[in-house]
């Protein structure tokens, strides 16, 4: 699991079936000081996460697989929001 | 999932019989820098996709990767790891702090994407 931030949304009508009805957000995945890394990724929410906020993000389809079935290619999932971050400052 | 734009697509000559009839595409990975900038999709390393959905040349795609790409052909066990889940009409992409755009992709092409000026 990561920490992301929601940058965007995906409007797709052609997409893999098991895709449909979900909503789908781009979301930029953060270091540990909170800046950017790597591409921008595209994440299945059901939560509701808004422009701009932190999410959890899991890698594990099992979640996925149980909402929309064993066929979906998905496989990133927000699995919660984030409230706040607690982290030791660096020495 | 990552974005990507289709740069092409590829056809076997002599393949395993289990990738026959699975359509490859080449799909160009989109950097965060390149989508800030709201325009020239593309900037990562190419890969080879297996595609459905029938994505076209310039075509924007969400592409998945690893394991999970070989899900959609279950329960046959194809050698394929990655392949396009969805293509997308529109991204709507305000990350970063100076650059912000908001794009409409007509039939899956970026058309003309609007660069706002940082406020």
């Amino acid at each position: 699991m990561f920490l992301a931030r929601i940058d965007g949304t995906v409007t797709s009508t052609v997409k893999h079936q098991t895709l449909a009805g979900l909503r789908l957000l781009i979301g930029q995945r953060l270091e540990a000081d909170g800046s950017p890394t790597g591409d921008p990724l595209i994440l299945v929410d059901t939560f509701g996460a808004r422009q701009g906020a932190t999410v959890l993000v899991t890698t594990e389809n099992e979640p996925l697989r149980n909402r929309v079935g064993n066929t979906t290619p998905a496989r990133l999932l927000v699995a919660g929001l984030v409230d706040e971050v607690f982290q030791e400052a660096k020495a | 999932m990552r974005l990507g734009v289709v740069r092409g697509s590829v056809v076997l000559s002599l393949a395993v019989p289990e990738l026959q009839g699975i359509r490859l595409a080449i799909v160009e990975p989109i950097t965060r820098e390149r989508l800030a900038s709201g325009g020239n999709m593309g900037g990562g390393k190419p890969i080879v996709a297996a595609d459905q959905l029938g994505a076209a040349t310039g075509h924007i795609v969400g592409f998945v990767e690893g394991r999970t790409a070989a899900s959609p052909f279950w329960p046959a066990k194809v050698p394929v790891d990655a392949y396009c889940a969805l293509i997308a009409d529109r991204l709507s992409y305000h990350g970063g702090t100076d650059d912000r755009f908001s794009s409409s992709v007509t039939a899956g092409k970026i058309k003309s994407p609007p660069r706002k000026a940082s406020s």
